[in-house]
């Protein structure tokens, strides 16, 4: 019992125009071949964004914050703040 | 109770087409590289084969699967024609739901098939999943 075909097609063997044979082969290849040198490139891209907008500033902060940097004002600040173990604060 | 399975020589050249190494465009030196109606000539060989086995069958569909092409409807006439001969209605389905998917986002591909399997599918009774309304989740 052939329950494939819908009952009203009609009988004509060829319609007007059956399909042409597509591409089959070496899809996935190509669409790598096409993709993969984008996503490299990208990769790069994201790469070299996130150095120089995120680390090479974050670096030249910290270099601007330690050039002006005076150890000895802040070591006695800190001392007379009480913070260390070794060195009481100036004048006790 | 049951003897072993003797492979004859036409199971072991079959199987030998199963561990052949060609996946489309292999790289491998020092061979002749097999030209697509080579590889379709053999798969509608490994099929045809008159006491083709359920396993031989699972097999050859997997590795099928596993290269980087659709099957030409010549294959997968002879893949369907062995389904029948098996009386596995349900692997001759699952082969057009596999091709279906083999082809990705060209959405051309399953309905060449279809039509060029359309005698086929007829004539061993057939039904495709969207007939089946298997194509809807």
């Amino acid at each position: 019992m052939n329950m494939n075909r819908e009952t009203d097609r009609p009988p004509v063997q060829n319609s007007t125009m059956s399909l042409a044979k597509p591409a089959m082969r070496g899809l996935l290849g190509k669409r790598l071949r096409f993709h993969l040198p984008i996503a490299f490139a990208l990769s790069l891209v994201a790469a070299a964004a996130f150095k120089y907008g995120v680390t090479e500033p974050r670096k030249q902060a910290y270099a601007d914050f330690y050039k002006q940097y005076d150890t000895t004002k802040e070591f006695n600040n800190m001392r007379d703040a009480g913070v260390f173990e070794s060195v009481r604060p100036t004048g006790e | 109770m049951q003897m072993a399975k003797h492979f004859s020589v036409k199971d072991k050249e079959a199987i030998r087409l199963l561990f052949s190494p060609l996946a489309q465009r292999c790289y491998s030196h020092g061979g002749k590289q097999e030209t697509d109606e080579e590889f379709d000539a053999r798969w509608v060989n490994y099929f045809n084969k008159a006491d083709i086995d359920a396993w031989e069958l699972r097999k050859g569909m997997n590795t099928l699967i596993g290269y980087d092409l659709v099957p030409e409807p010549k294959i997968l006439d002879a893949a369907l024609r062995a389904c029948r001969g098996l009386d596995d209605l349900a692997s001759a389905i699952r082969i057009l739901e596999a091709v279906k998917d083999k082809s990705g986002p060209h959405k051309d591909i399953y309905p060449y098939l279809i039509q060029e399997l359309r005698p086929t599918l007829d004539e061993l009774g057939i039904s495709t999943p969207e007939d089946l309304g298997m194509d809807k989740l």
